[in-house]
């Protein structure tokens, strides 16, 4: 007993010393979180995303003038609402960071917006595009960097009405990402008269489309328009085929990604898709910065939104240079954001922090890459949509 | 409706139809003959068809023709996932065989999550749905509003026959005797000799198998797999042999059809195509209300 | 042993409960985790050797209300001590919850034999339920919203007692797995109640006390989830209490007897199918209490936070505490729910790892951590 006795003062000793081990913590380092969808379907654009984001982090902390020391403290959101307040709560919860470069997946920036005004987390949004996270609430701390998709739409329906396509249908996807896109789509078409002939809404995880293809068919329209994001897409135009249909595919930024054409392989010709904001190669700082990803040799591409959500760190980070790491005056300072240069044009936040982005690229996928609508051989006349 | 989208959904429903079939018959032949369900048998399906996924890239780089690439998929595919489901047998379900039941179902499911998280977590990129490669003749016929396609024709035939060769092996080989003498009565069919615990290693070989192939073919239609697709097949081949009745390898080729039109039914009738699943569930409860041991099973006694 | 020893036995068994509760809670560094993990267990082996555990149980036996009220005591110090710290406090209050649920389980599982797969499908009522009637019926009372939700999840898991009664082993699982699903599947096509984007939940607001606001700085301030700790720590504690009280009356003494041997419960005269219904109807409501509570904390809920891999993470605990055991069911939610977030790496594989935990309690020590022990059949004192 006696020495069981010593070994169990020995160890409430050393229990009690584990609350004096002192923080270690070097007080300079400023942590800023990076949330987007690293695992799931839409990985591809969060990837991209968070290589860009630690890509301006490791720039700036290797140049000369810069005050602090940042660290990327990146999330996974998997693309997922709950998931997403999960983690948000996390990074908004810990006192240690003090912004945040967020959200790729519209539904899950949905969800997690009063996350972030309840702990007073400014952040900037690098890929969701639904309208409703900036406009739908009079929150401070939400700000976003790429468009919107309202502008998306408008171009695509009067696009393709000159294209003389006037019948569709429609199948969206019934997260706000999916809902936002047909709302966007049909409000748009109704002003250029075409007509959709039948609108279907489907779960995102769905696998079996066979049953909405075979009502869609019945309609026989022109064109099936999809808004949602690309593993949906994926199974969409694989079971089109199936069915022998042969309508045109029109999709959202959703499906701008390497990962629809892998999914489809040659079915993918011919499929049409719109993005606000020009390609990265004509943004301004665009070469610059593909450069620059090129030297890191990353595993994964920068895709569609990379050049934002660098964008979005740099702006971060220039703020905290200039007011320190502390979330109101980060917060305020965002607000105040007026035609600060940046990679890919100038940023001005408007009073629910939305930047406007004025370019719609138009984009087909010709020979398994997504080309540039008036690149393309299509525009040019030499291969016809069906 | 037109005749042509009644035989559209026809067709689909069937294809769907004949893979529930497989798993259900699988669920159906361990239930009978160790009183167990093991629940890991979905995620087994979906196993198989991610070992068919990787031999599949692997060949692809040998440059193998496609039909060569099937047949050794189809192969080894059922073969390793046989193995598998004979060491499961072994390491998990035997020695619990004196537990109440209700353990073996939980480590079964325990050990399909097991199998599910280890594909999304060491498989590359494993929780993204992998595109699976379309190795069946892509022709079709249009009759009309139908468009049959042949690689559906070949996978409805692939998984009939398939059923038939397992009913011909239950009822005419010798170890399918012994399966089900096992079946009836334990004690006595080892009084009888019959080696009782390479019969039982036999069935699950037998069960997995059938569960790959179901994996593959689903994967074939598709062309996509995912690291969930075997939890829902799962749940619906189960629902599918309790409703046709544990034990009955009829009942659970009714069942498994069943299940499938009540989704292509659900399919059409609701505007929501999406209803189908809740549809098609609830009515597998109501009918698990009103015949609590399935459709087609046997009237069984209980030892008190 | 006199009064005042064994009140000092006790409270000194909280006092430590507390710190070590309080080290995992509050400590961020990982290896700084592994020593008290490696620590914990090495505690608990020289407390065995001295004998102080059994001193303690004699302890606990003697003076049962004393001990429950001690612990629940404690919890209040531990969620003051942890006030400033959002996701600690976070944290706690998910154990709480899941260990209410937990204890639903336990209720229909350990003691009635009535499998449950579909738990957190039940929470998820809850948690629905608090989301809608918050949204929509604004001058009912929160705390009233509470209790509908509890009911509304026993009301719903009625609508499964006649396939379950007349069902027995794994029929009685396949309905209620497919239940889980069926649920899952309902929300997800529902636009009604927001479909797989999920509905905002607003916070919860009771005795005039607006639960968004930071606690008071008179009562030492803090982050808003003082107040929801302290909802959960008393939605556990009577929780543990009514189950206490039914296992030690005839009523946990006819729900043991069902599940150990129905037919011959029945030709004693006890009403098998009544006790099941009971079991499992407490148990979801149970269930619907924890989940709306979570629900106005989180904000926001959607389909895809219940699905099966949930349910089966709750039977997780049940199992690993140990089947029955009402005391167990909480330590094991700490594990369960702590550990991932502690430990960055466990965080990505914390199924994989749960999974095979199971199979290994399953196959090796089935009774899990702290087995039930025998019955006590002495008139009197509870537990």
């Amino acid at each position: 007993m006696c020495k069981a006795q010593r070994l169990s003062r020995f160890w409430i000793l050393s229990f009690l010393c584990l609350f004096f081990s002192g923080c270690g913590e070097d007080s300079e380092t400023v942590k800023i979180t990076f949330i987007g969808p690293l695992t799931g379907g839409v990985s591809a654009g969060g990837l991209g995303g968070r290589n860009s984001a630690d890509l301006a982090i490791s720039l700036r902390n290797q140049a000369p003038d810069t005050k602090y020391k940042y660290e990327l403290v990146s999330l996974d959101d998997e693309c997922k609402p709950n998931i997403g307040v999960q983690v948000a709560t996390k990074a908004a919860a810990n006192k240690d960071i003090v912004a945040g470069v967020t959200h790729y997946c519209s539904a899950v920036a949905m969800g997690t917006v009063d996350v972030y005004h309840k702990f007073n987390l400014p952040v900037i949004v690098w890929g969701a595009v639904l309208p409703d996270i900036t406009y739908g609430n009079d929150y401070l701390e939400i700000h976003r960097v790429n468009g919107t998709m309202i502008n998306q739409n408008t171009v695509a329906a009067e696009f393709m009405r000159s294209q003389n396509f006037s019948k569709w249908a429609v199948i969206h996807d019934t997260t706000d990402y999916g809902k936002g896109h047909f709302k966007y789509f049909q409000i748009a078409l109704s002003k250029s008269e075409g007509t959709i002939l039948g609108t279907f809404g489907v779960n995102p995880d769905q696998q079996d489309f066979t049953a909405e293809l075979t009502k869609i068919k019945a309609l026989n329209p022109e064109v099936i328009y999809f808004g949602g994001l690309a593993p949906t897409g994926v199974r969409i135009r694989a079971q089109m085929d199936k069915l022998g249909m042969t309508q045109v595919f029109q999709g959202t930024s959703g499906i701008v990604s390497d990962a629809f054409i892998d999914g489809v392989g040659d079915l993918s010709e011919g499929v049409l898709a719109f993005r606000e904001g020009a390609p990265t190669e004509k943004l301004p700082g665009g070469k610059m910065f593909m450069e620059a990803y090129e030297a890191r040799n990353f595993n994964e591409p920068a895709e569609a939104y990379g050049a934002f959500a660098f964008a979005a760190t740099n702006l971060i980070i220039d703020v905290i240079e200039q007011v320190g790491p502390d979330r109101r005056l980060i917060r305020d300072e965002l607000n105040a954001t007026q035609g600060h240069q940046s990679i890919v044009g100038p940023v001005t936040f408007d009073d629910h922090g939305q930047n406007t982005i004025a370019v719609i690229t138009k984009y087909v996928v010709q020979d398994g890459e997504w080309v540039v609508w008036e690149d393309s051989e299509y525009a040019s006349g030499k291969r016809f949509l069906k | 409706m037109d005749l042509g989208f009644i035989a559209q959904y026809f067709v689909n429903g069937l294809v769907q139809g004949i893979t529930y079939a497989l798993v259900a018959v699988g669920f159906t032949l361990f239930f009978g003959v160790l009183d167990v369900i093991k629940f890991s048998h979905g995620d087994v399906l979906m196993l198989g068809a991610f070992t068919a996924l990787a031999l599949f890239l692997g060949l692809d780089q040998l440059a193998s023709p496609a039909w060569l690439s099937l047949i050794i998929m189809l192969c080894i595919g059922t073969l390793a996932m046989g193995l598998l489901g004979a060491l499961l047998c072994k390491f998990l379900v035997l020695p619990l065989k004196e537990s109440p039941p209700l353990n073996t179902l939980l480590i079964t499911l325990m050990f399909g999550s097991v199998i599910r998280e280890s594909v999304r977590l060491f498989f590359p990129n494993g929780s993204n749905p992998k595109p699976f490669p379309a190795l069946l003749p892509e022709a079709s016929i249009n009759w009309g509003n139908l468009n049959l396609r042949l690689d559906s024709v070949i996978l409805i035939f692939t998984g009939a026959l398939a059923i038939v060769v397992t009913h011909l092996i239950i009822q005419k080989t010798r170890i399918g005797l012994a399966i089900r003498a096992v079946a009836q009565d334990e004690e006595t069919a080892r009084l009888m000799g019959i080696d009782f615990k390479k019969t039982v290693l036999a069935t699950f070989a037998l069960g997995s198998g059938l569960a790959a192939l179901s994996g593959i073919s689903t994967g074939l239609y598709y062309q996509e797999i995912n690291f969930s697709m075997g939890l829902m097949l799962g749940v619906i081949g189960f629902s599918a042999a309790v409703v046709g009745g544990l034990g009955s390898i009829y009942g659970a080729i009714v069942g498994g059809l069943l299940f499938a039109f009540l989704q292509t039914l659900g399919a059409i009738w609701f505007s929501v195509p999406a209803y189908k699943d809740v549809f098609a569930f609830a009515v597998i409860i109501i009918l698990m209300a009103w015949r609590p041991t399935g459709l087609l099973a046997d009237r069984s006694a209980e030892r008190v | 042993m006199s009064d005042l020893k064994t009140k000092l036995v006790l409270l000194l068994g909280v006092a430590l409960s507390v710190i070590v509760l309080y080290g995992f809670l509050y400590l961020e560094r990982e290896w700084e985790i592994g020593v008290l993990l490696v620590m914990v267990p090495l505690g608990v082996y020289f407390l065995k050797r001295a004998n102080a555990l059994t001193y303690y149980q004699h302890a606990a036996r003697e003076m049962p209300r004393f001990t429950w009220i001690s612990f629940a005591l404690g919890v209040v110090v531990l969620i003051m001590l942890l006030r400033h710290e959002d996701f600690a406090l976070l944290m706690l209050t998910t154990v709480l919850l899941y260990a209410t649920v937990s204890l639903g389980l336990t209720i229909q599982f350990g003691f009635a034999g009535v499998v449950n797969f579909a738990a957190i499908a039940f929470f998820g009522i809850g948690a629905y339920s608090m989301a809608i009637l918050n949204q929509h019926f604004l001058h009912i009372p929160d705390l009233l919203i509470i209790f509908f939700s509890g009911a509304i999840s026993a009301l719903l898991g009625a609508l499964l007692i006649l396939p379950i009664l007349r069902t027995r082993g794994h029929y009685a699982a396949l309905i209620t797995i497919a239940f889980g699903i069926l649920f899952r599947t309902f929300l997800e096509v529902n636009d009604v109640l927001g479909g797989p984007q999920g509905l905002r939940v607003s916070g919860l607001e009771m005795f005039g006390w607006d639960f968004g606001n930071s606690f008071p700085n008179e009562l030492g301030g803090g982050s808003f989830y003082v107040a929801y700790a302290i909802v959960a720590l008393v939605l556990l504690a009577t929780g543990y209490l009514i189950t206490r009280l039914i296992e030690a009356s005839w009523l946990g003494l006819n729900m043991d007897s069902v599940r150990l041997d129905e037919v011959a419960s029945a030709s004693f005269g006890i009403n098998g199918p009544r006790w099941k219904i009971t079991a499992f109807m407490l148990g979801n409501c149970f269930a619907g209490f924890a989940g709306a509570v979570y629900a106005a904390m989180y904000g926001f809920i959607a389909p895809a936070s219940f699905n099966l891999s949930d349910s089966l993470l709750l039977v997780s605990i049940v199992l690993l505490g140990g089947i029955g055991n009402p005391v167990a069911v909480i330590p094991a939610a700490f594990l369960i729910v702590v550990l991932p977030e502690k430990f960055q790496v466990i965080q990505e594989y914390r199924l994989l790892l749960f999974g095979i935990v199971v199979i290994l309690i399953l196959r090796f020590r089935p009774s899990g951590l702290m087995p039930r022990g025998l019955r006590q059949y002495f008139a009197g004192r509870f537990g």
